[in-house]
């Protein structure tokens, strides 16, 4: 995974600065998103690993499949990917792709864990706390885990905090 | 030691009691491969070299290479049970473990657990195992003795308080023997001595410890154990972990004594590491940076000074020095000096002492090689009595070991030349001393000053150990309060030396050898 990140990139960086100049990174971010869902795709992973399966059949069958949904740029990138037979890392170049793209926007993503559903206010205040202490726009995805007991759990990328009882269960167990 | 169930539950009611529940902030990544005791963990982009990391399961790990994708990690202990996804968490600290007082006496693996089976190790005091090594400020010349109790080391090779003195020798040739006799001759010194045993079997280790105890020598040492089937990671770390536990004693303005057995061992657990983690091999595959492993540890062997005690104890140790000494050893193969890591650890330390196994199997032990054994330091640390005396014991040996080789052809010898081979046949045998007997001060200027006035020219040379043993005897029965006053003092001026003349006549008088 960590050497896939490594191939990846390039790729990534080369994407993300085009989509710059030309000022469409939203776009840029749909059509990644879309081909790196199609390459999940059980059926499709069969044919592009498929040796059988020749350069031009697979640039013929990838351009009809998506052909509503990318435009030229895309194209010649997916073409591009074929050339060089690192179709496989599309997810990862997606996923790099948002982290320079939300990185330049000055935004992060956080997931708020929580052991029950949040109400709007309590959302808007752990954004506004969380902007504080990361000086950076907040992106909240909330979503609920009982297994937290009670509390939240906070999660920026690496950085995690974890305010949630069953967390502090662990450290009491730990010190005991 | 055993609780009670009552007693327990009143430990963890405490604990509960001094539990501040806070919410904690930290960097986590995930497990993406299990290899061979190494852990690739995708994430943690906050990662320090060397810090600690956690694993679910109360398993740690040591953070060694950071790349810009991931984290190689090294398990200190078991890795099994880990498995690709599970959530690595960074801890913020570097590698610590117990250091004090209470460990003396205890055996402890190369993270401060005991393992002796007299339960937990009661101080609360932790020390980083990597810590950098005393500036030059900070420093004092080495100018006092460490006794190790042998003759042929002490009178030749002389060991100073703050010395580097390496032990080299193929296996089976007493290195070790050397070092539990060093411990044993500490006893009512006051140094602390440190053993730390490095990719040994189990049962080297207990029978190591037995004797010690056996000689009352465990009161003032700590053993750090990373056995043979313990992790590489562990074998790694020990000897900073035994270091750490020294320095403890030599910033309070004590002194120590480390014993690293052996180093050969650490850098072949640093290789397997390092060859694991994907880094470079270099000559006889070590990475490029075993030299600095070994110097960065021996550097850590120091004499401090009295003003860098006192600011290091906050002005609670006034007036004293501290010191750390190492005795690490190395392990030849067929008596290859020139191999990389002997190179390396000849280069770093202040001397050696050369074990070799022809010399142990002719009986002359310990095997020390007089000719290629040195202390670039020790010198200046001698007490006046060994200094005088075994300066005379080394140009014998040396001039001895000369004609020997060319003697041999010889078939008449000029007079001169016949009495310089037997004043070295006989000081040769004077040199041997049995295992776990180690001598004081005194008792080894009786003896050197024996071989010096020529007592034992006149001796049969199978006799001179015999002579020396009932002269050491008749001494301690006869000159008791000699011997104390040349312990005490170290002098060895002429008043002392006209009494041990003269007590070496009146015995020889007695005739009962």
């Amino acid at each position: 995974m960590s050497e896939l990140a490594t191939l990846a990139r390039p790729y990534a960086e080369a994407v993300f600065k085009r989509a710059k100049e030309l000022g469409n990174s939203q776009e840029w971010s749909d059509t990644l998103a879309f081909l790196s869902a199609i390459m999940q795709d059980e059926s499709l992973a069969a044919i592009v690993n498929n040796p059988r399966v020749g350069e031009d059949k697979l640039t013929a069958l990838l351009l009809d499949i998506c052909q509503d949904q990318i435009t030229g740029e895309a194209n010649n990138f997916l073409k591009l990917l074929i050339e060089n037979g690192r179709l496989k890392l599309l997810p990862q170049i997606a996923e790099l792709f948002e982290n320079y793209k939300a990185d330049d926007e000055g935004y992060v993503d956080v997931d708020v864990i929580t052991a029950y559903a949040l109400t709007k206010a309590e959302e808007q205040s752990f954004a506004t706390s969380l902007k504080k202490k990361l000086n950076k726009e907040i992106n909240i995805h909330a979503s609920v885990d009982k297994a937290l007991i009670g509390g939240f759990l906070v999660k920026a990328g690496d950085s995690v905090i974890d305010g949630s009882i069953s967390g502090q269960l662990q450290q009491l167990a730990k010190r005991i | 030691m055993q609780l009670n169930p009552s007693e327990i539950s009143d430990l963890i009611k405490k604990r509960i009691e001094n539990f501040d529940v806070n919410v904690e902030a930290h960097t986590e990544g995930t497990v993406v491969s299990v290899t061979d005791g190494i852990i690739r963990v995708h994430g943690l982009s906050q990662a320090m070299q060397g810090e600690m990391l956690e694993f679910p399961g109360n398993s740690y790990g040591m953070a060694l290479n950071l790349e810009r994708d991931s984290v190689g990690v090294v398990m200190l202990g078991a890795y099994q049970h880990i498995t690709e996804g599970d959530t690595v968490k960074c801890t913020g600290k570097i590698l610590e473990v117990p250091v004090g007082e209470a460990l003396l006496g205890r055996v402890v693996d190369a993270l401060g657990n005991a393992i002796d089976g007299k339960g937990e190790i009661d101080t609360d005091q932790m020390s980083p195992v990597e810590k950098i090594a005393p500036g030059v400020i900070a420093r004092k010349s080495v100018d006092q003795p460490i006794q190790l109790g042998l003759k042929s080391i002490d009178a030749m090779v002389p060991v100073g308080r703050g010395q580097r003195e390496l032990i080299i020798g193929d296996r089976q040739t007493g290195k070790t023997a050397i070092a539990i006799d060093a411990i044993i001759n500490q006893k009512g010194t006051g140094i602390k001595c440190i053993y730390v045993a490095i990719g040994q079997k189990r049962s080297s280790i207990s029978n190591v410890v037995r004797k010690l105890e056996e000689h009352g020598a465990m009161a003032h040492t700590i053993i750090v154990v990373a056995s043979a089937s313990e992790s590489a990671a562990l074998q790694f770390i020990a000897p900073y972990t035994g270091c750490s536990m020294g320095e403890y004693f030599r910033d309070k303005g004590e002194d120590a004594l480390i014993i690293y057995d052996d180093l050969t061992k650490q850098a072949w657990a640093y290789r397997q590491m390092s060859l694991l983690l994907r880094r470079p091999p270099g000559r006889e595959a070590y990475p490029g940076d075993v030299f600095y492993i070994h110097s960065r540890l021996l550097e850590r062997a120091s004499r401090i000074s009295v003003d860098e005690v006192e600011k290091i104890t906050g002005g609670k140790v006034k007036g004293k020095t501290g010191s750390l000494t190492a005795l690490p050893i190395i392990e030849t193969q067929g008596g290859d000096v020139s191999a990389f890591v002997p190179t390396n650890v000849i280069s770093i330390t202040d001397g050696q002492i050369f074990l070799e196994s022809d010399l142990f199997n002719s009986g002359i032990r310990p095997a020390v090689n007089a000719g290629l054994s040195v202390s670039r330091v020790g010198g200046a640390a001698q007490t006046k009595i060994i200094k005088k005396l075994g300066g005379g014991t080394r140009l014998d040996l040396a001039q001895y070991r000369e004609l020997a080789a060319f003697a041999q052809f010889a078939s008449d010898l000029d007079e001169s030349t016949r009495k310089q081979i037997e004043r070295g046949q006989r000081v040769t045998e004077l040199m041997k001393q049995n295992q776990y007997s180690p001598m004081s001060v005194a008792e080894m200027g009786v003896s050197l000053h024996a071989a010096n006035e020529g007592f034992l020219d006149d001796l049969e040379v199978n006799k001179v150990l015999d002579f020396e043993a009932a002269l050491q005897s008749y001494m301690k029965s006869e000159h008791a309060d000699l011997l104390k006053s040349i312990n005490e003092t170290g002098d060895y001026s002429n008043e002392i030396k006209q009494a041990i003349q003269s007590a070496i006549e009146t015995f020889i008088k007695t005739n009962s050898w």
